[in-house]
Formats: structure tokens, C-alpha cells, sequence
């Protein structure tokens, strides 16, 4: 199965856009975008995301309380999600990843390969025993 | 009534009386025979012994009187002792002398007596008296009867005594012989000038004959027994004797058993006689047998020369001293050894201790001679360390003891030892000093350890014990005296959280022999402290307890600031990386051509702003990980990794950056290395060979090659980049590894390095227990490498 639908979630509206050229427009992916923690738990009861790409730093609800939140949405409990941040130190990255990431990707990231990224991350998921995902 | 008077000789009259041995014995029928014969032919009512003593009249025999003695003063015989002939008094009533005599008067109620006095030695002992109690009056004939009678009693009296002289006489042969049975002494009589020789059964014995077995028996038979060794001295002693030089013959020597071994034998004898010429007669002797003690002798005497061969291998002196009440002292015994330490000889101090005690040093005198005064008072064991001088003004340390013990004429006596403790004594003063300047040294340690908060540890991670320092119990917040640390003590007050790393931590020392980690405590009262401990581990081979030795720093106030620091780059980090996010995605997007396709010109735009973008971000990476190593915040990941599918990776990252420089990569590995593993942070160490990859690629010219390659070097893996640039100019050498520096100062700009890439490889390096190096030559190219310790 390939990757299509997207939930990104990210405070900053400059890195929105170009996540959005990158998945959209270079990737043909389709993108619901959010502005914040709040924001994607109200949208994820309209759309159905196969995967969230999610930023770790974000004013009140951060990336983790995000997730935590984002998992008590029933259709949400075993979406995998992909974290973003600036802060790339290996204990940081390993906090994520131990409260459920399936990958995190750095900021700076290239904007050209995103798509490829996420859809390799994808497969890899789908390929593990965490998902629940079945063709 | 008249009074007998005492005689001018009475002293020798009362002596010859005693001599007599009469006075107070029994009666006997040699006496009472006689004076009952007198009394039938003389019929008188009573007849008596009387012996006048000093004061009595004591009768030896009576007959017809019960008493046994009257006082002299009334008595009639003190009269007849007088005289020398018969005392008579024919009517003592008639008689002034006697009338009113109380034995006139009173019973026996003489009125006749007559004394014969009785002579022993020339004096009037007493007398044999007659007494009736009718006036009467001897014929001549009845005096003469009573004159023989008296005599026949005094030679009684010398029979007797002499009697008794014969009885002790026998009864002290008998004694002496006694005495030489019970001594066991052998006899002899020698004639002198004809050799006839007489000896006792148990002179014979003594040799193991009997008497008639050594017949006949001359001189000779001495003689030949006599060890031939003894003979000439044994003649000589007998020579001197016999020419009257020794008042007595004295020898002792050895002379053969019948059984053919020797005994030892003591003779002792004297010339009793000599001929009319004056030359000696016979010589009388005896001899006995001394063997055993002889023997004793010999072992004493061996026992004295072990002592001395004993005392002689002894460094100091074995001694007896002994000190009397009145001051006096000495040493009765001490070995020959007593000259090296008290300069004088054995006999110089035998009775006189004086000379030894000039000689010890006048600081030491004084408690010397308490140290005995209280032995003496108590008998307690005697120990103390002095001085005595020795040549050439210095002084010697000597260490006594010796165990006191009181004689019966109040002195005391010590038995003991003596040893110069020079050198020794030189060497605990040596070692005293060192221990002082080491007190020193470990009080300025604890004073630094405490004003630093840094303790000292000292554990067995195999036997499980550990020493703290103090000031790790105020770290842990526990008191010294409640805590005896152990290293399951230590692991029980770690933060449960940080329980992992401090495990990794020991066991990664187990390897590299260093263990290094902070990590947080829980203080009693529950306070969370953070602390960092160092410590160093020798290899088991040569530390079989696993004795590891480290340092503990209370840092939490450290951590504290830190986390401050810690918050805020994380905070700039992020603050800048997120519009650079933004930055780089916008120019990725544009310089795509995907979704507008921009003029020439504005592309080669878009290039530069990439580039600095890219160099922006590694900038911010790089000065986050020097951050990070030199604060000791950065974590390793170490793992046991197969070195080939390493290097591979690192070329397939590096081929676009290459290809985009129209560089080769080339990858050349010893072929042992399949099986060798390092032990690394496989992250850092791509970090370095991405640092060593990009510079290569960086400085080579057009067209160039960039080999990377692997070699063993002893326990070793080098890894390598080499170039075929410029090299490293020499002016740049000494910095190469040091942050911000770049060969030209316009080289960051045109090259795109940011200063910090070398610096950060060689902390990562460090990190990873490696060296980093270079060779180069300006103008022929550089080889970077690293050498890590392969993995057992």
C-alpha cells in the first residue's frame, strides 16, 4: 500500500508551506495541514491520516502531548507518526521514538527527498509488527 | 646446827661429779648389790650412794631410805667431802653440828652416821654413807669393811664410765659405717713401703669385682686400672702428697669397669703414719664413684659452650644483671657481644656494672634508671629503647628487655637480651619523617578534597568492598560513623533512573579501563544530588581483586547551571534552526526547477544562498557537539562494530559529494580486517571520516583521488584518508586541531569549512580511547588518520 494521506502538524506557517510544496506539489501526496496540537485533534475527526508528521516544539500542546492526545482518538491509536525537530541531540531523538515515533526526521530537512522519506518510513511500518494496517 | 661449807676446789669437784654421768639416772644393781652387801655386814638401818651436788645430796643407790635426795645444807655428807677419811658421828643428839638437824630431829631420826667419801678424778664426788637411828660407833674392823666397800664403789663408778666410753665408741663405728654404706664410699689402706693393700667390699664394687675376684691385692691393682690418660696426673698428685707438699691426697680420675667401660672416681686420703726414718707409712683413703656426676659435669660444661657458640651468632648480648638494695650492680653473665655494645668485656662488669652505665648517653641515663627502679618495684618485664656512645663521638640506639626476678637476698636479678637498633632505628626515624610529610601531604589532599567536594574512592568490584574518602559521606549526605560503605551500599543510593548507566559505565572500564559517568544519588532525606565520578581500572591479569581507584564530585550545583545552559542552546538551537528549515526548504524547492523554473542567473543565485545555508546549519551542528564534549554531556553509544560495511557506507554518503567535485573515492582494506571489530560510537565515528572525506574532497584538485583505507597496526585499526591537494602548509601544522582554524584564512569561504570540523574529531577521537594524526608535506597531498583499539 502507498503512502497518500498526511497529517502535518507545525506552529510555523514558512515550514507549512514549503512541507506542503514538497508533499503536494512534488510528491502528489495529499496534505491536511494543522497549526498547532489543538488544531489537529479537531481535524482528525474529519480526515483519517495514514501517517502524522508531527513537530516536537510547538506553544502549549507540544509534540508529545499531541501524540498522547492523538492516541485516544480511536481510528488514531495505531497511525504511525513521524516526528520533526530542530533539537537533534540522540537522547531527544530516543525520547520520541520510545513514546511511540516510528522515525524523526531533523530540521533542517530536504525538502526534496521528504516525500521518499516518509514513504520509506511507510513501508518500513507496515513491514513491522506494530502495524495494524492490512491491505 | 652447823652447815656444811663448800670446799676451795668445789668448781672442779662439781665438774669431776658431772663427768661421772651419775646425777638423775636410774638405779643399778651393780650399785644397789654393793650397798645392800655393806648394809648386811655392817648392820646399819640405811646405807647410801650420796652424790653432793650444788645444792643436794642426790643418792645414786639407797637402801632402807624412799627419799632420793635431801639438801645439801642439811646434809651429813657435805660434811665427809671435807675430809679425807671417815666422817663419823657416834650420837648425833650428843653432837652440836647436828643436834638440832631437822633429819635428827624428824625422820629418819639419825643418831648414828658414817661417810666414806667416794673419789673420782682426784675429787670428792660424794660419799657412801651409813646411818641408824641408835648412837652407835664403828669398830676398826667395821671402817675397814666400810673403807673397802667405798673403794670397790669407785671402781664401779670407773667401770661404768668407762663402759659407757667403750658403748659410744662402738656406737660410732657403727655410725661411720653406716655412713660409708649409705654413701657407697669404697675404703682403703695402703702400706707404703711394703705395697700391701687392703680395700672394702664396695671399693671392689665400684669397679664391678668382688673382693676375692681382684686377689691379690697390691697397688698394682690400682694401677692398672687407672685410664692411662689420668695416670701421670694421678701419680704426680700422689707424689706431692706422700713429700707432704697437699695435706691430703685429692684426684679424681678414671678407672676401668670389669665390664671394660670407665668410671669416673674421686679418691681422697692421708699418711696417718711414718717410720722412724720419717718416711710415710701407711695412708688411709676413700673412693667413691663420681661418674654421674662427672657426667653432669660434661653436659654442663657442653651446655655452656652451646650457649656460647649460641651467644656468639647472636647480634646483641645475652645478659644477666643484677642490682642490689644498697646500690651495688653487676652482670654476672653476659655474652662476649657485650664489648660492641657497651665497649667493656664480660669480666670488666662481672661485679661491677659501673663501667657499662658511663657509657650511656646522659639524655638517656635518667629513664634508664627509672625503667629499672620500676621493674625492680613491680618485677614487670623490662623494655626500653637508649643510646650509648660509641667511637668517634656518635652514639648508638640500643633496644633492651629483659624479664626481672627477685633472689632470696633481695637483689634482683634480670635475665635478658641487648641489640644495637642503630640502622633500624635510623630507618623508623626515616620512615617516621616520611610518615609525617605523607600526614602532611593527605591533610592537604583532604583539605583540597573538601574545598573542592571531591572524595576519593577505592573499590573490588569482585569482592564487592569499597573505601570512601570523608568527604564522600557529606555527599551522600550520611554520617561516618552510622555507614560501613560497601559497593551494594553504593548501587542501593543511586537514582533508580541512572542504576543503567553506571553499570555501563563499569562495565565499559572492564574494557578500557576508564570509568567515567555522572549520574544522580538519593541522599537519605530523599534530596537528589548529581555527582561525577572518574575512575581508573588496572587490567584484571595484574589486579585480580579488580581494584578500581576513582574521585567523586558532588556537581550539582554544576548541573544545575548547566541544564540553565543546556535549555538555552537547546532553545537557539532550535530558534535558529526552524527558519533555517524554512530557508533551506524554500531554496530546495526553487533550486528543484519543480516548481518554477528560474532565469540563469537568478539559479546561480540560488546555488550561493544553498550553499551558506548548508554551511549555516553544519556550523550550528558542529558547535553543538563541542558544546556538548566539553561540558562531558556527550553521550557514546559504544558498540562491537564490523569495521568493512563501516568504511562502505562512508564512501557510498561521500560519491555525490565527489561526483559533484569530479573526485574519485577509492576504498583499500587489509584483508584481516573481515574479521576484526572496534569498538565504537558508529554515529561519531562517521562524523570524523565525513569531516576527513569532505576536507580530502575539498582540497583535491580537479580530477583527483581520495583514498580511504584500513591497515592493522598492533592492536590497532588505522583508518585513512589520503589526498593528492596541496598538503597543509607547515605555519598551520601546530594549529590543525585547535577550534576556528582554517590554513587561509579565505579558505572557509571558498571551501565552505567551518574551523571546527578537526578540533571536534580529535575530542570524538579522544573520546572513543583513539589518536588522531596527519601526515603531510606541502604541496603532496595529507593523510588523515585514526587509530581506535580493535575489539577482543
Amino acid at each position: 500500500m502507498q503512502l497518500d494521506k498526511i497529517l502535518h502538524v507545525e506552529d510555523d506557517e514558512s515550514i507549512r508551506v514549503i512541507v506542503k510544496m514538497a508533499l503536494v506539489d512534488l510528491s502528489g501526496l495529499t496534505l491536511v495541514s494543522c497549526d498547532g496540537g489543538q488544531d489537529a485533534l479537531t481535524k482528525v475527526d474529519t480526515f483519517t491520516p495514514e501517517l502524522i508528521l508531527l513537530d516536537a516544539m510547538m506553544p502549549g500542546m507540544d509534540g508529545l502531548q499531541t501524540l498522547i492526545e492523538l492516541r485516544k482518538k480511536p481510528h488514531c491509536q495505531h497511525t504511525p507518526i513521524v516526528f520533526m525537530t530542530a533539537r537533534i541531540q540522540q537522547a531527544e531523538k530516543q525520547q520520541y521514538l520510545d513514546a511511540g515515533a516510528v522515525a524523526v526526521i531533523e530540521k533542517p530537512f530536504d525538502a526534496m527527498s521528504l516525500g521518499d522519506r516518509l514513504e520509506t518510513i511507510y513501508q518500513a511500518y507496515l513491514a513491522s509488527p506494530d502495524s495494524d494496517v492490512t491491505e | 646446827m652447823q652447815t656444811p661449807t663448800f670446799p676451795s676446789n668445789e668448781p672442779s669437784r662439781l665438774n669431776a661429779l658431772q663427768q661421772t654421768g651419775l646425777l638423775d639416772t636410774q638405779p643399778e644393781q651393780r650399785f644397789d648389790r654393793l650397798t645392800h652387801l655393806a648394809q648386811l655386814c655392817l648392820g646399819t638401818d640405811i646405807v647410801l650412794v650420796s652424790l653432793v651436788d650444788g645444792d643436794r645430796q642426790w643418792f645414786k643407790s639407797k637402801q632402807g631410805l624412799d627419799v632420793c635426795e635431801t639438801g645439801r645444807d642439811i646434809s651429813f655428807c657435805g660434811h665427809t667431802i671435807l675430809g679425807e677419811g671417815i666422817f663419823e658421828v657416834a650420837d648425833a643428839q650428843l653432837d652440836n653440828r647436828f643436834a638440832d638437824n631437822p633429819l635428827v630431829l624428824n625422820a629418819p631420826f639419825i643418831r648414828f652416821y658414817a661417810g666414806v667419801p667416794l673419789v673420782s678424778n682426784g675429787e670428792n664426788i660424794g660419799t657412801l654413807c651409813f646411818i641408824d637411828s641408835k648412837p652407835r660407833q664403828f669398830t676398826d674392823k667395821e671402817r675397814q669393811i666400810a673403807t673397802e666397800i667405798g673403794k670397790t664403789i669407785e671402781q664401779e663408778i670407773q667401770d661404768r664410765l668407762q663402759e659407757h666410753a667403750h658403748e659410744q665408741l662402738a656406737a660410732r663405728e657403727e655410725m661411720y659405717r653406716s655412713v660409708l654404706e649409705g654413701t657407697r664410699i669404697g675404703t682403703w689402706q695402703w702400706n707404703i713401703q711394703t705395697g700391701e693393700t687392703v680395700l672394702n667390699e664396695r671399693w671392689a664394687e665400684i669397679m664391678g669385682y668382688t673382693l676375692a675376684e681382684l686377689e691379690p691385692i697390691t697397688i698394682d691393682t690400682w694401677l692398672s686400672m687407672l685410664h692411662p690418660d689420668d695416670l701421670a696426673d694421678s701419680d704426680a698428685k700422689l707424689e706431692d702428697h706422700l713429700k707432704g707438699k697437699t695435706p691430703f691426697f685429692n684426684d679424681k680420675c678414671r678407672m676401668k669397669h670389669k665390664q671394660g667401660h670407665y668410671v669416673w672416681v674421686h679418691d681422697q686420703g692421708k699418711v696417718i703414719s711414718y717410720t722412724a726414718d720419717g718416711q710415710p707409712l701407711m695412708m688411709f683413703g676413700t673412693h667413691a664413684d663420681i661418674t654421674q656426676q662427672k657426667l653432669s659435669e660434661i653436659a654442663l660444661q657442653q651446655s655452656r659452650d652451646q650457649l656460647y657458640k649460641l651467644t656468639q651468632q647472636l647480634p646483641g648480648v645475652v645478659y644477666q644483671y643484677q642490682s642490689w638494695p644498697d646500690g651495688r650492680s653487676a652482670f654476672p653473665y653476659a655474652s662476649t657481644a657485650i664489648k660492641d655494645i657497651y665497649g667493656v668485656t664480660p669480666e670488666e662488669v662481672r661485679t661491677d656494672a659501673t663501667n657499662a652505665f658511663e657509657k650511656i648517653h646522659p639524655d638517656d641515663l635518667g629513664l634508664l634508671v627509672s625503667s629499672i627502679q620500676r621493674s625492680i618495684e613491680d618485677l614487670s618485664l623490662w623494655e626500653i629503647e637508649y643510646r650509648v656512645s660509641s667511637d668517634n663521638n656518635a652514639f648508638k640506639w640500643l633496644s633492651g628487655s629483659a624479664t626481672p626476678e627477685r633472689m632470696e637476698d633481695g637483689s634482683t636479678l634480670w635475665h635478658g637480651y641487648i641489640q644495637d637498633i642503630t640502622e633500624t632505628k635510623k630507618h623508623y626515624l626515616q620512615l617516621e619523617e616520611l610518615n609525617q610529610q605523607l600526614n602532611v601531604a593527605q591533610q592537604s589532599l583532604d583539605l583540597a578534597s573538601e574545598q573542592a567536594q571531591i572524595g576519593y574512592w577505592q573499590a573490588s568490584l569482585k569482592l564487592g568492598t569499597l573505601w570512601w574518602s570523608p568527604i564522600i559521606y557529606q555527599i551522600f549526605g550520611l554520617d561516618e560513623q552510622d555507614i560501613d560503605p560497601s559497593i551494594s551500599f553504593f548501587k542501593s543510593a543511586l537514582h533508580p533512573d541512572d542504576i543503567d548507566i553506571v553499570e555501563k559505565s563499569e562495565q565499559q572500564a572492564r574494557i578500557t579501563g576508564i570509568h567515567n559517568v555522572i549520574h544522580r544519588i538519593i541522599r537519605p532525606n530523599g534530596e537528589v544530588r548529581w555527582v561525577h565520578e572518574l575512575g581508573q581500572l588496572v587490567s584484571e591479569d595484574q589486579n585480580p581483586d579488580l581494584v578500581m581507584i576513582g574521585s567523586v564530585q558532588d556537581i550539582t550545583d554544576r548541573m544545575k547551571l548547566q541544564k540553565v545552559k543546556d535549555d538555552f542552546i537547546s532553545t537557539v538551537s532550535h530558534e535558529l534552526r526552524t527558519p533555517l528549515t524554512s530557508i533551506n526548504g524554500a531554496l530546495n524547492l526553487l533550486q528543484s526547477g519543480k516548481i518554477i523554473t528560474l532565469p540563469e542567473k537568478a539559479q546561480k543565485l540560488m546555488d550561493i544562498a544553498s550553499s551558506n545555508c548548508m554551511q549555516l546549519s553544519r556550523l550550528i551542528n558542529d558547535l553543538l557537539d563541542i558544546d556538548k564534549l566539553a561540558a562531558g554531556k556527550m553521550q557514546f553509544e559504544m558498540k562491537k562494530l564490523n569495521i568493512v560495511p563501516l568504511l562502505q557506507r562512508a564512501i557510498d554518503d561521500h560519491q555525490p559529494y565527489a561526483q559533484q567535485h569530479n573526485i574519485t573515492l577509492a576504498l583499500q582494506m587489509d584483508e584481516q580486517l573481515h574479521q576484526s571489530a572496534l569498538y565504537v560510537d558508529e554515529h561519531r565515528l562517521l562524523q570524523i571520516l565525513t569531516n576527513f572525506l569532505s576536507n580530502a574532497v575539498k582540497f583535491s584538485p580537479k580530477e583527483g583521488c581520495v583514498t580511504l583505507s584500513a591497515t592493522v597496526i598492533d592492536n590497532d585499526i588505522e583508518i585513512a584518508v589520503q589526498d593528492h591537494g596541496s598538503g597543509i602548509p607547515d605555519d598551520f601544522k601546530s594549529r590543525i586541531f585547535e577550534k576556528f582554524s582554517q590554513a587561509d584564512a579565505s579558505s572557509s569561504k571558498a571551501k565552505g569549512g567551518t574551523g571546527l570540523g578537526l578540533a571536534l574529531c580529535k575530542e570524538l577521537t579522544a573520546a572513543m580511547q583513539g589518536n588522531i594524526g596527519y601526515e603531510s608535506e606541502f604541496g603532496s597531498g595529507a593523510r588523515f588518520y585514526v587509530r581506535l583499539p580493535i575489539a577482543k
